[in-house]
């Protein structure tokens, strides 16, 4: 299974909502495979799961989902435990994981790589229905199913390096242009304005 | 901190907009915590850390709320990574509510807190984070209120460092 294959099956499901991703070459493979307006960059590792659960708290009747790699969550440890006590029901979150820090160009291996196991982790913390998927198939049922339940998700898609990302166009949306196209739909979709914004 | 003060204090995050607040706890403004608590028209979020405290609140912000960040000064250096992401690189308004430790006016300084009171300023200015530092409770409500104002326009974190009277 590679992360690209579980992408697309992904993409098909968007309707409206909200995804949030992170740096690595995911981002790359998402913005080429949806241009939805409800997608949001974070550009940089290790912040997209703290973004996606505050959207969540704040708009808990729209469905967020995270679109993260397992060198950002190695990044940010400390969000298993706040997800595990939170346990906002409207966010599902996939991790990526293959094990390596793929922009480091040698892909240079990650803790999971080893020993580290995240989904034990996270169920360490509290998030008691993380689980890991190893086979698309599995990914096409379990994976997909998520995004109907009503819980929070943590699903650990274990999949093998794949270098998609380089061979494909890079996104050329500026990271704070992308913010306000998501403001914009959030703010024609929940008929109201969003209080920063302020007065022109 | 009095509890007129944590009172005020609170009612003048209120009175600004302030309805999802983010925190760790710390010593001397602790007493607010309560008081968002069990106010039914704020949101208190516990978070694990600092830097991730701010990232909570960035998509809260995002999500349509306005958003304070409550810490000891210690989160600042342990969000810098954060604040720069999501509040300068992205451009989320958050109010940073801030005990200030440490600082000359910390009431409570001592050879535990001086030298991280002593760095905090030159690193909020090396983020381009604007601050005020609040010693006394005059004006209170008007200075959190410009506050507000001012991240939302700058669309930028604000910092508010708490010392004075505020960490008697």
């Amino acid at each position: 299974m590679i992360r690209h294959e579980c992408l697309e099956l992904l993409a098909a499901k968007m309707t409206d909502q909200l995804v949030v991703t992170s740096q690595s070459g995911q981002r790359i493979e998402w913005s080429h495979l949806s241009n939805h307006e409800g997608n949001l960059l974070v550009g940089m590792m290790g912040c997209a799961i703290g973004v996606g659960m505050g959207l969540a708290l704040a708009l808990p009747h729209r469905k967020v989902i995270v679109l993260d790699s397992d060198g950002s969550v190695l990044l940010s440890l400390f969000n298993l435990a706040t997800l595990g006590n939170l346990q906002p029901k409207n966010l599902v979150i996939y991790i990526f994981d293959n094990g390596v820090y793929s922009g480091s160009r040698i892909s240079y291996p990650t803790a999971t790589s080893g020993n580290t196991d995240l989904e034990a982790m996270a169920k360490g913390a509290g998030v008691t229905t993380a689980t890991t998927i190893r086979e698309l198939d599995d990914f096409k049922n379990r994976g997909l199913e998520a995004l109907e339940r009503n819980e929070v998700s943590f699903i650990v898609c274990k999949v093998e390096e794949s270098l998609i990302h380089r061979e494909i166009q890079r996104p050329t949306t500026d990271l704070v242009e992308n913010k306000y196209r998501f403001v914009r739909y959030l703010e024609g979709t929940e008929g109201k304005i969003i209080p920063f914004i302020g007065r022109g | 901190m009095r509890d007129e003060l944590a009172k005020r204090l609170v009612q003048g995050l209120k009175n600004a907009g302030i309805n999802f607040v983010t925190y760790l706890p710390e010593t001397r403004l602790s007493q607010i915590l309560p008081l968002i608590q069990d106010d039914p028209n704020m949101e208190l979020i516990a978070a694990a850390s600092e830097q991730e405290a701010v990232t909570i609140a960035a998509g809260a912000t995002l999500g349509g709320k306005q958003a304070a960040v409550y810490m000891e000064n210690t989160g600042i250096y342990v969000s810098c990574y954060s604040l720069l992401v999501v509040g300068k690189q992205l451009g989320v308004p958050l109010l940073l509510v801030i005990g200030f430790l440490g600082g000359v006016p910390d009431q409570r300084n001592s050879f535990l807190y001086a030298t991280i009171g002593h760095h905090t300023i030159p690193v909020l200015q090396g983020l381009g984070i604007e601050y005020v530092v609040i010693e006394d409770a005059e004006k209170l409500e008007t200075r959190i209120n410009d506050a507000v104002r001012a991240m939302n326009a700058l669309r930028s974190p604000m910092a508010l460092l708490f010392a004075g009277e505020f960490s008697v």
